[in-house]
């Protein structure tokens, strides 16, 4: 895999807090169209390495490309623009703006956030707006969430929140989204919707997803390769069926989580 | 008027503005109050002090020792029926913030009616001047200095010494953390606003004997000491206060002199400069 | 009768700098205590324009809010890296600087303290037309605002007030969307000080301190944060009210210190019972 390859890839990351290496050498490419899942025990820093990617922190080494494009010194908001949204382990959605609003407000390009469109007669922003209700309502409606639409969101459970932030990261257009825990607290039943529109995403939409799991199940269901962090690395990754029945993996990792 | 002697009033003025500072970094450093109405109780000291003393005739230590009272009263009356309210129903540093600008408003509007605005002075008589070289001074100023002197002097024993001084010395370190460890904050809120509103009543009982005070003198007089805390820092609060009043002391003493029509000017863009570069404070 | 037109001109200018504040206090959640300086620069702009380059009022207007919108700009830059609190004492510095600014560099008229002799168009030139025109321009200002708030951007702006680095991880820059309402405001703000000088017929530094930016937080307090109604209720109420004690029989040196305690009271109030004002739909969550 070198650098010019499509796909969001890792190259050689490493990461240090204050005396503790998370990880080091982390290298592999997450390319479009596919689902990749990463799992690993709690603190082996998967959501470290959504930080990384992401440029919350700067990485101590290794670089990330997207598309052979290195991402070094894209500011934050941008990311999206250049087509990588995320979610957060804690949600952070807007908790008074409604559910519907927390969707409408990730839909890229609106022309009603620039004032001098939303001053000019005909400056298409209610046409564009009307568009954008549907769509997000779509979403809603993907994850049981239409009910709730005009709630301001801070009201909704923590599971709930979860499926919010999810169709908002999923508005934003991005083809690569990389979802922290996206099934964590979400109610059974809702669960196999989270998978049907990750797939969709996938096979449908042509989008990557990255998705740091837990739920070895749904991990089997739906991903396509599967990266294991443990120990400050990568200690197995490959399909699915070649990382859950490798040894050091089930002995290190699926072992423990069976045993709990 | 050389340098030197704009230096020496510069100095005069950094002892009003030095308890009036230490005050107000003791309640922010500990309780995270901005408390802008302390500017308030420096000033009702003030004109407590005037009322009994030039008003009533009432001797100098007795109308002064009675103003500082009512200053310590006032300031924890404050704390308790508008400050603690707001807390205790959710409100934050902001919130406070707010409430005490507007008790600052009632106050001073009170003091605008009654004295139609007129400058008050309390000193009945006049003052040795005393001469070295080319630098004036008067007696009082001498006085001011001792007084302060000896007032951070007990401070510094009471942080230090007494059990009520650890404690807040450990609030100035971490707050919550303080309360946890089971120091009673409680307690030790009513002695911090005690001691600030007192040292704030010694700086009105002064001001309004050497200069005299005018409605507004309370909310000017505070900010000054507001950018000395800023200037000088909270990690020691004695050590911080001091050197920020000398430097707002020398500041506004120069700028009176030399650009009076820029005073408040420069006093302003030093604080929003120092906000900007180094809210930590030079020393802090 | 012409009082209580001039009175009506008055709820009109403070009803637009209301709307301004709201913007960017209730709905934009920067904490401004010092947008007395754009309304001295508004006014200033505009009076000068006006009597000593013999513009036409309502291009002096024009430029007035133009110039609430640059300053308020470039007052905003270096202040953008405080975090709240901060934030809201170093635009209280403000006040103090713009006075000092205005009260020396200000044009002012020979042998006075402020500005006056005001070249009006007919629209504005007696009390009832400049009561109707003042009326329209407060109209407009309050649709322009409704329209705002409502739409996309009004939503970015929340979402900006309660979550910036969320707003972030959606794509939108949150810093711009409060450059945007600041600068806005800025712009009423300054469009609103060059009414205020049509309806003095004067005005000076005095005018433009710390106490009017406390007027500014308690109408905007009281009527209630991020509401455009509310920024219409705070002034008229209060406008309303100290306009009463006049026939209450209070004796005139006693006006102003009364009003400033009640204002004073007020603020206490709202800050202990009901912090979202009147009819608010937010609070400072802190």
């Amino acid at each position: 895999m070198t650098s010019g390859s499509k796909g969001l890839y890792l190259d050689d990351l490493a990461m240090r807090f204050g005396g503790v290496q998370v990880f080091e050498h982390v290298t592999f490419n997450i390319p479009p169209e596919r689902i990749t899942a990463c799992i690993g025990p709690n603190g082996a820093g998967k959501t470290t390495l959504i930080n990384a990617v992401c440029g919350v922190f700067r990485a101590q080494s290794g670089r990330v490309f997207l598309d052979g494009k290195s991402l070094d010194g894209i500011r934050p908001h941008e990311l999206v623009r250049h087509g990588i949204a995320r979610t957060f382990q804690d949600v952070r959605i807007f908790p008074y703006l409604t559910v519907l609003e927390n969707v409408l407000i990730a839909m890229p390009n609106q022309r009603g956030e620039k004032l001098r469109h939303l001053f000019r007669p005909g400056g298409g922003v209610s046409t564009q707006e009307r568009r954008h209700r549907e769509d997000a309502g779509a979403l809603l409606d993907a994850v049981a969430l239409t009910d709730a639409a005009n709630r301001p969101a801070g009201e909704l459970p923590f599971g709930r929140q979860k499926l919010l932030s999810l169709v908002r990261a999923v508005a934003t257009g991005a083809r690569f989204l990389l979802l922290d825990e996206p099934v964590a607290g979400v109610e059974v039943e809702l669960v196999p919707r989270v998978m049907a529109l990750v797939t969709k995403l996938a096979r449908v939409e042509g989008r990557a997803a990255l998705l740091v799991e837990h739920n070895v199940d749904v991990v089997r269901e739906v991903a396509n390769q599967v990266i294991v962090l443990q120990g400050g690395g990568i200690i197995a990754s490959g399909s699915c069926d070649q990382v859950l029945r490798d040894e050091r993996v089930i002995t290190e990792y699926l072992g423990r989580i069976y045993d709990a | 008027m050389n340098n030197l002697q704009v230096l020496a009033i510069g100095l005069g003025l950094a002892g009003h503005y030095a308890l009036v500072a230490v005050g107000f970094a003791l309640i922010f450093a500990t309780l995270r109050i901005f408390h802008i109405a302390h500017g308030t109780v420096f000033i009702t000291a003030g004109y407590v002090f005037f009322l009994l003393h030039r008003a009533q005739g009432i001797g100098l230590l007795p109308s002064g020792v009675f103003a500082v009272a009512v200053a310590a009263l006032l300031g924890l009356a404050i704390d308790k029926a508008v400050y603690l309210p707001i807390l205790r129903r959710g409100g934050g540093m902001f919130s406070v913030f707010i409430a005490s600008l507007g008790v600052s408003l009632i106050f001073e509007a009170g003091f605008l009616a009654y004295t139609k605005g007129v400058v008050s002075v309390a000193r009945t008589g006049m003052l040795d001047i005393l001469t070295a070289g080319s630098v004036t001074v008067r007696s009082l100023d001498l006085a001011v200095l001792a007084i302060v002197a000896m007032v951070y002097g007990l401070l510094y024993l009471w942080l230090h010494r007494t059990k009520v001084g650890l404690e807040v010395r450990g609030l100035t370190d971490n707050g919550p953390l303080a309360a946890v460890v089971g120091v009673n904050v409680d307690r030790t809120r009513t002695h911090i606003f005690l001691l600030a509103s007192a040292l704030a009543g010694v700086a009105g009982v002064l001001t309004a004997y050497d200069m005299g005070i005018g409605p507004d003198t309370g909310t000017r007089t505070l900010f000054v000491a507001v950018v000395a805390v800023i200037l000088g820092g909270m990690r020691n609060l004695l050590l911080g206060a001091i050197i920020g009043s000398v430097a707002l002391g020398i500041l506004t003493a120069y700028a009176g002199f030399y650009f009076p029509e820029w005073l408040t000017f420069s006093v302003f863009i030093t604080m929003i400069l120092l906000i900007l570069v180094r809210p930590q404070g030079l020393f802090g | 009768m012409e009082h209580l037109l001039y009175i009506g001109s008055l709820m009109c200018v403070w009803i637009i700098v209301s709307v301004a504040v709201n913007l960017v206090i209730g709905y934009g959640g920067m904490m401004t205590m010092g947008h007395a300086a754009y309304l001295g620069i508004g006014a200033y702009t505009a009076a000068s324009l006006n009597i000593f380059l013999g513009l036409d009022f309502f291009s002096a207007m024009a430029a007035a809010a133009v110039a609430g919108a640059a300053v308020a700009a470039l007052t905003l830059l270096p202040l953008l890296r405080l975090s709240g609190f901060y934030f809201a004492l170093a635009t209280l510095g403000l006040n103090f600087v713009f006075f000092d600014l205005f009260h020396n560099l200000a044009p002012r008229v020979e042998g006075s303290e402020g500005l006056h002799g005001l070249k009006l168009p007919a629209a504005l030139a007696s009390a009832d037309t400049r009561f109707v025109t003042t009326l329209l321009i407060t109209v407009a200002c309050i649709l322009a605002a409704r329209h705002l708030v409502g739409s996309p951007f009004g939503r970015l702006l929340r979402a900006t007030r309660d979550r910036p680095e969320a707003v972030a991880s959606v794509g939108k820059n949150p810093t711009a969307c409060q450059i945007t309402i600041w600068t806005v405001s800025g712009a009423l703000t300054g469009l609103a000080g060059a009414l205020y000088a049509a309806t003095l017929f004067y005005i000076d530094p005095t005018l433009f301190t710390l106490n009017a930016s406390i007027l500014m937080m308690v109408y905007v307090g009281v009527g209630g944060l991020a509401s455009i109604a509310g920024s219409i209720l705070g002034p008229v109420l209060l406008i309303g009210f100290t306009e009463s004690l006049r026939f209450v029989g209070l004796p005139s040196q006693f006006l102003g210190p009364a009003q400033q305690g009640l204002y004073g009271a007020l603020l206490i109030g709202l800050m202990i019972f009901r912090r979202q004002g009147l009819v608010g739909k937010h609070d400072f969550r802190e």
